[in-house]
């Protein structure tokens, strides 16, 4: 209809592909698949009569369960998906993700508007799959979808056994058609390795390890292998044209750079042309020059084919400049080889000034650190500087909570009713001993919210507090959880500190929180 | 036109066509070739890497693999890069082998760890290697599930920690969308770990792709119409941009009358 001037709206592309459903609409933000399926909405109603009571059945079902299923937030979802339609990200509670899985997988949704995470894993086949945009935001920017991710979510379309083809959508947008991608199978992106080298990396090998086996870790891991290889590549190749310079060079006589020869003679000819139209034609050197270059000239030419000359002369020179960014990127190549070794030593020396080891022998920080796998060095000095033992319990399920949290745009959480400050005092004394902020990673975000649910809040409580959606504040309290059974390993023999993170994961692991239904 | 405003319940569109019902297709009694060499060569006591697009059967290979363990009563480790995908596979593995022979180990989480086949998270499994390779005496392979995560800047480190440590006696089956160089990291592999390491690949996917664009408005395009379409929008854009420059600069004109 009158396009030209309407926002683009899915309800255009549901109406052109409604041939091709089940389909997944992929978004990439959470509030875009929420926007996207109030629109479609509005205007579509995909269930027959029979197929809405299946669906009002499967969701009576869950919420007999679990009454707050959809909680004061997601009155929206149950609506929809009495339509046939849905909506799924990482800001769900698990449950209602569940539920949303569940009856896509029995065939109740027709148009599901999903993330990314969606595509990960558990293959949920459609008749179709529809691009929203092709750009993300990766915790940085935003950037264009790689190959590989494209067909990792392209390609949940096509149900074996029904489609002949799985059909995959591109939308155009009006504003950025620039914005619009093609992808090719053939053009995924190789794997390349990704080893960092931890704190507790470096504990591990050291307590664990042979000297044999660190060097193995150090020298023979993906990204060295893979920058060897390329080494090795560059290498031949510098030597391959080398060799053919050699080659194009025999040409040249013994008379070569003799004022005779004609390579010679036209540097020469550039050399006085240049120094004509120089500004600086009036100064003294610059007359002798071309004194002498005339002069020079004057000599005769020696009789030869130097045009073979010329020609070799002029593909050398091309040779020459390959040859030279070869050896420039070997020189990064090489520098990047080492650097395994380098940052092995500076997290080890880092580790020897805190006193974690001393030399290859772990001191009690390292070996409480060895069990620590989120932010160790952080968590191990929460420990042994008293902070956790000496605070209430319900302020160390605050302290915790916001280990290795980063806070998004706009996120918010009341404060809590109490200070935080000892652990921003103890990552400033950190920070001054030299140990780098993303060994060091804590927000003050999360406090407030595992407090509470440590005194007993509910859910909805929580959500009271905090624009942060159900699955967020899921997350945060189950990797509290994980990180409570690594502290209650680490402690060993400190019976006092194990009891502590057993009794804090008790309290915290109940309810919306705990896990259910494995 | 008037058969898609058809109107349902509630005055909404409903779609032109209903599909019939489905079917369930029944599962795949034939192996594919590439499955059948892979189960082979994993029989044969070689680590493979499988290389596949999604929905090709790469799952089927890793139960036929766990079934031969079980039956031969040694154990098995099942990793995954993400918790919701280690919740499903222990359902699924728990009915497949009885819920007994399965166990979940995750950070915050573990159930039955005793079982023979564990389900866990690459970083546990990492750990393992670290702290207690012992207890992986008698578990024969390791199964990666979507391998390709190597390539995570995050968490690949886990997965490259777990290749080159995992108790050398151990077999790896490694599980991963299509990757263009999966043989460069075979022979990573087989350097690294001292072992032969097959590769098993398959381009084709079961169901191939077809991809469209669709433009503002709804239309269906092919490559060539989309991009021409783009190209197109550019061109307004532009002139737009140029005709309001150009009426801005006539509005100063006027104004400066």
């Amino acid at each position: 209809m009158a396009a030209i001037f309407s926002s683009p709206t899915c309800v255009e592309v549901i109406e052109a592909i409604q041939d091709y459903l089940p389909a997944l609409y992929f978004a990439f933000s959470r509030g875009r698949t929420e926007l996207l399926a109030e629109e479609l909405g509005r205007e579509w109603d995909f269930l027959t009569s029979g197929e809405k009571r299946s669906v009002r059945w499967m969701i009576q079902e869950a919420e007999e369960n679990n009454p707050g299923l959809f909680g004061p937030r997601r009155q929206n979802l149950r609506r929809l998906l009495l339509q046939g339609i849905g909506y799924h990200h990482a800001g769900l509670s698990p449950l209602l993700k569940d539920l949303v899985e569940k009856l896509y997988e029995s065939r109740l949704i027709y148009v599901l508007f999903c993330t990314e995470t969606f595509a990960v894993g558990v293959n949920f086949p459609a008749a179709s799959t529809v691009f929203d945009a092709c750009r993300k935001w990766d915790g940085q920017e935003f950037r264009p979808l790689l190959n590989r991710e494209f067909f990792q979510m392209a390609g949940r379309a096509g149900r074996r056994g029904y489609d002949p083809v799985g059909r995959v959508f591109v939308r155009i947008d009006e504003r950025f058609p620039e914005q619009t991608g093609f992808y090719r199978e053939d053009e995924v992106e190789p794997v390349r390795g990704r080893l960092t080298i931890s704190p507790n990396t470096v504990l591990s090998l050291l307590h664990w390890k042979t000297d044999a086996e660190i060097r193995c870790l150090l020298e023979k891991n993906l990204s060295v292998y893979q920058s060897n290889k390329e080494s090795r590549q560059l290498r031949q190749e510098v030597h391959r044209l080398e060799e053919k310079a050699a080659e194009l060079a025999r040409c040249f006589c013994p008379d070569r750079g003799q004022p005779c020869c004609e390579l010679y003679r036209v540097k020469l000819r550039k050399e006085l042309n240049q120094l004509k139209k120089s500004k600086h034609r009036n100064r003294a050197d610059s007359k002798l020059r071309r004194q002498e270059i005339q002069i020079l000239l004057q000599k005769g030419r020696k009789k030869c084919r130097y045009k073979v000359c010329l020609d070799a002369a002029k593909k050398v020179r091309r040779l020459e400049e390959r040859i030279h960014l070869l050896h420039k990127r070997l020189k990064q190549l090489e520098k990047h080889s080492r650097d395994y070794v380098r940052d092995f030593e500076n997290v080890w020396g880092l580790l020897e000034k805190l006193g974690y080891v001393q030399g290859r022998e772990l001191l009690p920080r390292g070996k409480f650190a060895l069990y620590v796998h989120v932010q160790e060095i952080l968590v191990t000095e929460l420990v042994f500087s008293g902070i956790l033992l000496e605070s209430p319990p319900v302020e160390v399920a605050a302290i915790l909570a916001g280990v290795d949290y980063q806070p998004g745009r706009d996120e918010q959480v009341i404060p809590p009713p109490f200070s935080l400050e000892r652990v921003e005092e103890l990552r400033r004394f950190l920070f001054q001993s030299g140990v780098p902020e993303h060994f060091c990673l804590w927000s003050p975000l999360p406090a407030a919210l595992a407090a509470a649910w440590y005194e007993g809040a509910t859910f909805d409580q929580l959500l009271g507090m905090t624009n942060l959606q159900e699955g967020d504040i899921f997350s945060i309290l189950r990797r509290e959880i994980d990180l409570l059974r690594q502290i209650e390993r680490a402690a060993g023999e400190d019976r006092v500190l194990a009891g502590l993170a057993r009794e804090l994961r008790r309290r915290l692991d109940r309810d919306e929180v705990a896990v259910v239904g494995v | 036109m008037a058969n898609k405003k058809e109107t349902g319940v509630r005055g909404k569109r409903r779609p032109r066509r209903r599909r019939s019902k489905f079917v369930l297709p029944a599962a795949p009694l034939q192996l594919d070739p590439f499955q059948e060499e892979a189960i082979a060569a994993l029989l044969d006591g070689y680590t493979v890497l499988v290389a596949a697009p999604t929905g090709t059967g790469k799952t089927l290979i890793a139960e036929k693999l766990l079934e031969h363990i079980l039956a031969g009563g040694k154990g098995a480790v099942y990793t995954s890069p993400i918790k919701a995908l280690s919740n499903q596979k222990y359902r699924d593995f728990g009915q497949l082998f009885g819920p007994e022979r399965v166990g979940l180990i995750t950070g915050d989480l573990s159930i039955n760890e005793r079982a023979p086949l564990l389900v866990m998270t690459t970083e546990i499994f990492r750990n393992w290697c670290f702290a207690s390779p012992g207890e992986l005496e008698h578990t024969s392979h390791v199964i990666f599930d979507e391998m390709h995560y190597l390539d995570d800047p995050e968490r690949g480190t886990a997965w490259e920690e777990s290749i080159i440590f995992a108790p050398p006696h151990m077999k790896i089956l490694g599980l991963s969308a299509t990757v263009p160089n999966i043989q460069e990291i075979a022979s990573w592999m087989a350097e690294v770990r001292g072992d032969v390491v097959k590769v098993i690949e398959e381009r084709c996917r079961a169901v191939p792709l077809e991809i469209s664009w669709i433009a503002p408005g709804g239309d269906i395009l092919d490559e060539e119409e989309a991009r021409m379409e783009i190209a197109e929008r550019q061109e307004i854009r532009r002139w737009r941009r140029h005709y309001w420059n150009d009426m801005m600069a006539a509005g100063r004109e006027e104004f400066d009358f």
